[in-house]
């Protein structure tokens, strides 16, 4: 991308960076800045890498200008203009600030969507490089139909995949001493919904508290203050708005046991194939009265409780979203009349031959993201194994299935003469160059013509989607379609027909093309002289 | 001889392990035999001895393995299935072995109301109600038709049942007395066989049992008198019985039909039922005499402890009961509970309880102690009486097994030191071997840590346990480990209330929290329903990619019964050395017994304890050769020769010498490249000729000289 092309859209002089004076750019898409008598950035920033801007206090002596990248580096100007210093970064400032937000929302995923189409499909991307880098039709046009296409097929994926919960969230509110006897909780709204999903008890407290009984912040200062959140307290008083919460919890922690195992393997009530009456035995019998158990003892077992409590909430909440995996082979119980048991168990799996243990697949939209890790966008395209080992498979399948019908075949001679017929000067081939292209001109020049076909067809094909024009938005994009082919035509037609011309004399290699444009503009002429007509 | 192995590939250790079984067998002698988890020790069991008893079917009629859990026997019963349908193909024959599972009426019945309920005596009681004779079903026959299984035992080839079965006489006496002398018994997972001989001799009363007995004796007593009214002649025909005594008994003794029972020596047989008991109403007034005498000695005020001549001493000056009648107490009170026509059984307990003490009691004057604590230790002001009624000697229970079959194997993952079972089991093995792993990639990586990355020993000895650095780096350990493991990691604390004062101690310094951030942490409680769960949703976590945290106890159900297989579990942490509360008197008396009886030292034994017991631990994470697990010793004490001598040696031969004495850093960094290594993909390829033979392999003579050294003979 040529900088020059880009729309500037303000620039200041007089900018240091690193001590070096030099210039600062703000263009359409990203900010840079080049030293004084250079003609090239040393800095660029695209917006959408931008996290945010910082300024300098307005007291201190040097004005500047802070960005924050994701990648959370930081570049710093310096604005060392001495009369408009001020004016010079408020103007910055404020052009970034309006500029940020647009690319913040817009560009991780638009941009990541569009990326992905370009990377995806070269072809595409080429296109792209044809009419909107050489700005034969802007960015947004180009993408106007292509978005709204795709965005049928990618709509799964775009889906927002809803995140687990950290098991260590409570943890997170890390309390802050606020310096005068006092606590200082950071809740955020991730927490929060934290919380309301692991303990649906205090969600339901909440609902019915908030606002009519008390403020949220009342809310959320007894929740810290109450024997709930302090898992070791025991509880101290009924007044506490969530001892009713203790108790559910408590309740839904006996259903859970209620409920029993499902694996016997875990079972260890069932464990023991017991055969000692009560009474028999050395261990000693369990005291059955709680009452000799001191007070530290009871908070002990309340924490380890509660912490089983904890993590399978925790754990249910994350399986509320996630797709529940299937067994997998380790488990998969087989049906033996009424009794499970899990076959995983008793076989060992290296002593007998392979029989494709089934394993759960790890569903991937992009299994090379997987392995590579987030990588910079480059132009090539992946095909990763499994692509290729499937096509083989799936060619392997299809030659071994494969039966000629004969009953539908031509005869022979029928197929020959079609041959002839299709072949270079044959009947059907007539109008066409006599010669195969490929041996008339050098691979670059036919690489350049696929390209302007391309770009042709897309063009044309948003040309003729406009037909046919029947409202005021179509008439207008047909107009600007029609200018679009002529600057097609003049900008980057013309100048390889000459080519080829003073190259190759006699050949013709875009007469097709020009066809094609021709076509297009009688239609439009004949459509503007209806529309003439009509108006008159 | 040909064995068939349902398999196409076979460990080396295997076919090591059936060479020495077949020497055992063939010396019809016993053996004990260690083999590591997961190396297939039960197909290797299974194959040989039905190999054997399809060779000579003269030598060997039967077998009896004896496992632990309900999912153990299931496991061998689907194993000897996949065993069974290998022989039909291969051979093209229908089998003609006749196999059975036994297990309590629990697991067993096919009613549907009373298998609804889910406690065993509750079961027991209905079921009991319902058929009123002995039935109950067999899993393999036609589930809708009961069948009685005592016939069925004496016929099947095969009984897979629990260790209880053959050990309990009050069990044996009904199930496992029958059974012929050429039968192969196996004790699977035997590594805690001497405990289970002890509880099953052992009796605990409390006053709650007494009260309770009171009530059954008045019940007998009203019964008594209905059915005197009624059908007198009942009452008489009883009493005929029992003087012509147990003399059947005896008969089926000498002519060696019955396995002898412990609880009934020789010579009562030999008797009859002493008049003094005879007749009902005596029975009942010699039982009421017994009960307040048992109350009376539960008055104490201090502790009291002494051996069974003293007390019968006792007992005859206050109450004037003699010895004899009370070594009939619990044959007298089955006979009359059977005359009486009682149908539920479980509502007598209580009194079968003193019953079987009366006659324990009276029968044996060595390796029992009397211990009456009138309080618990910790709780010296609340009154809890307990009459302690504890066996010394496991060799008392296990003897006529050991008598009565020309073979018994006795085998587990960790028998370590080989040499101390058939010391306390008091018998005379023909082989003792202990067999490695042969691995193609060392897929178990043990660490001892003995310091915290601050140079402070850790240990869980008594004088450092409440220490915080102590405490502060097992949680450090703890942490940096659930940054770098995957999946699963399981860690096991020497006991209970050791395990609540650590985590209270961990939450209260945010450990806990930050553990959190890595792992969902789940912990092991007293209640069996609960800790179920938690285990369920620990392997759920495992199961979706979030990993979690198991804690847990040594000596607990998990340390005993749960696999964690693969991501399961892909560490053990095993916090401090799992040594038995000492201070417990009837540890202290056995401790004493076993000094002077048997000539080991009291540390040798609880040494040898807390070592089955940590290698147990440790060993539930690798549970096969594709199997791979850290196990991680956080305890300076492991690092000692007497400590580490006690593991088995499949494990102590990965322990070099550098990977004693820790500190948590260099474990954190031992770990992350033992893990980095393992997570590469393993193939069969890799593991073949090496660690799996195929049969031509095993045909060849060099294989065969490698497999020799498998085994190591002790």
């Amino acid at each position: 991308m040529a900088a020059s092309s880009e729309e500037v859209l303000l620039v200041v002089k007089k900018v240091r960076q690193k001590k070096q004076d030099g210039t600062l750019y703000l263009m359409a898409e990203r900010i840079a800045w080049g030293p004084e008598g250079k003609d090239r950035f040393t800095v660029s920033h695209l917006y959408a890498d931008i996290r945010c801007q910082k300024i300098s206090p307005d007291g201190k002596a040097k004005i500047q200008l802070q960005l924050v990248l994701h990648t959370g580096e930081s570049t710093t100007f310096h604005f060392a203009n001495e009369n408009s210093a001020l004016r010079d970064r408020d103007a910055a400032k404020d052009l970034l600030q309006q500029l940020l937000p647009k690319f913040k929302k817009k560009a991780n995923k638009e941009l990541e969507e569009k990326n992905r189409m370009l990377q995806e499909d070269p072809v595409l991307f080429q296109l792209y490089k044809d009419l909107v880098v050489s700005q034969v039709i802007s960015a947004e046009e180009f993408w106007a139909n292509r978005l709204s296409m795709n965005s049928v097929n990618h709509s799964t994926s775009n889906n927002k995949q809803e995140v687990g919960i950290s098991a260590a969230f409570l943890a997170d509110i890390r309390p802050q001493t606020d310096g005068c006897n006092g606590l200082r909780y950071n809740l955020t709204s991730d927490i929060i919904e934290s919380i309301f999903r692991t303990y649906p008890a205090v969600k339901q407290k909440y609902a019915e508290n908030v606002p009519h009984n008390l403020t949220e912040k009342e809310f959320w200062t007894r929740f810290f203050q109450s024997h709930y959140f302090h898992r070791d307290r025991i509880s101290t008083g009924l007044q506490d708005l969530f001892s009713e919460c203790a108790k559910q919890d408590e309740k839904g922690l006996k259903s859970m046991v209620g409920q029993g195992v499902k694996n016997p393997l875990v079972d260890l009530q069932s464990l023991e194939d017991k055969a000692l009456d009560e009474g028999y035995g050395t261990a000693a019998t369990p005291s059955t009265s709680n009452s000799n158990r001191t007070v530290k003892e009871n908070s002990n077992s309340a924490i380890i409780k509660r912490f089983n409590h904890h993590s399978a909430m925790v754990l249910a909440a994350g399986l509320h979203v996630e797709v529940v995996l299937q067994t997998s082979g380790w488990f998969s119980f087989h049906d033996l009349g009424d009794w499970y048991f899990p076959v995983g168990a008793i076989e060992y799996e290296d002593l007998q031959q392979e029989d494709g243990l089934k394993t759960v697949s790890l569903n991937l939209k992009k299994s090379d993201r997987y392995s590579h890790g987030p990588v910079p966008i480059q132009t090539q395209h992946y095909t990763t194994s499994q692509d290729i080992i499937n096509s083989v498979i799936l060619v392997q399948h299809e030659m071994a299935n494969y039966k000629p019908c004969l009953t539908q075949v031509m005869s022979s001679t029928m197929a020959s003469s079609a041959i002839v017929a299709l072949s270079p000067g044959g009947v059907l081939m007539q109008a066409g160059t006599q010669q195969a292209i490929n041996q008339m001109v050098p691979s670059e020049v036919q690489s350049e013509l696929k390209h302007l076909y391309t770009a042709a067809g897309e063009l044309l094909r948003h040309f003729w989607s406009c037909f046919p024009v029947n409202t005021p938005f179509l008439e207008e994009k047909v107009v600007k379609m029609r200018s679009n082919l002529e600057r097609f035509q003049l900008t980057k037609l013309h100048p390889f027909q000459e080519k080829v011309q003073r190259q190759y004399f006699s050949t013709n290699l875009t007469g097709h093309l020009e066809e094609m444009l021709q076509t297009a503009y009688n239609k439009f002429h004949a459509w503007q002289t209806r529309r003439m007509m009509r108006k008159t | 001889m040909l064995v068939y192995f349902p398999y196409d590939y076979i460990y080396p250790e295997q076919y090591s392990y059936m060479q020495e079984l077949k020497r055992t067998l063939d010396a019809k002698g016993h053996g004990v035999l260690e083999m590591p988890s997961g190396t297939g020790k039960t197909i290797s069991l299974l194959s040989l001895i039905v190999a054997y008893q399809r060779a000579y079917p003269l030598e060997v009629t039967k077998l009896i393995y004896c496992s632990r859990t309900v999912p153990e026997i299931e496991k061998v019963v689907e194993e000897l299935r996949k065993l069974m349908e290998f022989y039909a193909k291969e051979t093209g024959e229908t089998n003609k072995l006749l196999a059975l599972a036994l297990s309590s009426r629990k697991n067993l019945c096919v009613h549907p109301e009373v298998s609804s309920l889910r406690f065993g005596k509750e079961v027991d009681g209905k079921c009991h109600s319902l058929t009123a004779s002995y039935i109950r079903a067999q899993r393999h026959s036609n589930p809708s038709q009961p069948i009685c299984h005592f016939f069925e035992i004496l016929h099947a080839n095969i009984v897979v049942y629990s260790y209880h079965y053959l050990l309990d006489p009050k069990i044996a006496d009904l199930v496992s007395k029958e059974l012929a002398k050429k039968s192969v018994v196996v004790f699977d997972e035997a590594h805690n066989i001497d405990n289970v001989c002890i509880d099953s001799m052992s009796v605990n009363l409390t006053r709650r049992t007494l009260d309770r007995s009171q009530a059954n004796v008045e019940t007998l007593q009203n019964t008594i008198q209905r059915i005197k009214e009624i059908d007198a002649a009942k009452l008489k025909e009883e009493y005929r019985r029992l003087v012509e005594g147990l003399k059947e008994a005896n008969v089926a003794r000498e002519t060696d039909i019955y396995l002898s029972n412990p609880v009934l020596p020789d010579e009562i047989l030999q008797e009859a039922v002493p008049g003094s008991i005879r007749t009902a109403e005596h029975f009942v007034g010699f039982m009421k005499r017994l009960l307040e005498y048992l109350k009376s000695r539960l008055r104490v005020q201090h502790v009291v402890q002494e051996s069974s001549p003293q007390f019968l001493k006792d007992i005859y000056e206050k109450v004037c009961i003699d010895r004899k009648p009370l070594r009939f107490c619990a044959e007298r009170l089955r006979s009359l509970l059977r005359t009486l026509e009682i149908t539920d059984i479980a509502d007598f307990s209580p009194i079968t309880l003193i019953s079987h003490f009366a006659t324990l009691v009276s029968t044996y004057s060595k390796g029992f102690t009397i211990i009456i604590e009138p309080f618990e230790d910790k709780t010296p002001t609340i009154a809890n009486p307990v009459l302690h009624f504890s066996c010394m000697d496991p060799s008392i229970a296990i003897k006529p097994v050991f008598e009565r079959f020309q073979s018994v194997i006795i085998t587990s993952g960790t028998l370590s030191p080989l040499d101390i079972y058939p010391r306390i089991l008091d018998f005379r093995p023909v082989t003792m071997s202990s067999f490695t792993m042969t691995l193609a990639r060392t897929c178990l990586c043990p660490l001892i840590v003995g310091r915290g990355n601050d140079q402070v020993a850790i240990s869980s000895k008594f004088e450092t346990r409440e220490d915080f650095a102590v405490i502060r780096n097992y949680g450090n350990l703890l942490l940096e480990l659930s940054g770098i493991v995957p999946d699963g990691i399981v860690a096991f604390f020497t006991s209970y209330i050791y395990m609540e004062n650590i985590v209270a101690s961990w939450y209260e310094q945010g450990i806990l929290e930050n553990i959190q951030r890595n792992k969902l942490i789940f912990i092991e409680t007293p209640d069996a329903a609960e800790t179920s769960m938690a285990l369920e949703k620990y392997q759920e976590a495992c199961e979706n990619g979030r990993g979690a945290i198991l804690l847990s106890v040594a000596r607990g159900k998990v340390s005993e019964g749960i696999d964690f297989v693969h991501h399961y579990g892909r560490a053990v942490i095993m916090f401090g050395v799992p040594y038995v509360y000492t201070q417990s008197r009837i540890l202290k008396a056995r401790l004493e017994y076993l000094r002077d009886q048997f000539q080991i030292r009291e540390n040798d034994f609880l040494t040898f304890d807390a070592m089955r017991h940590a290698a147990q631990c440790v060993g539930r994470a690798i549970r096969g050769k594709t199997d791979y697990g850290l196990m991680i010793f956080a305890d300076k004490r492991y690092a000692r020769a007497d400590k580490r001598g006690k593991l088995p040696r499949w494990i102590q031969e990965h322990i070099s010498d550098g990977s004693l004495n820790l500190t948590i850093d260099e474990t954190v960094q031992l770990s992350k490249h033992f893990l980095r290594q393992m997570a590469q993909p393993f193939r069969r390829e890799d593991q073949l000729g090496l660690s799996l033979l195929t049969l031509d392999q095993l045909q060849s003579e060099e294989t065969l000289q490698r497999i020799a050294q498998i085994a190591q003979q002790v």
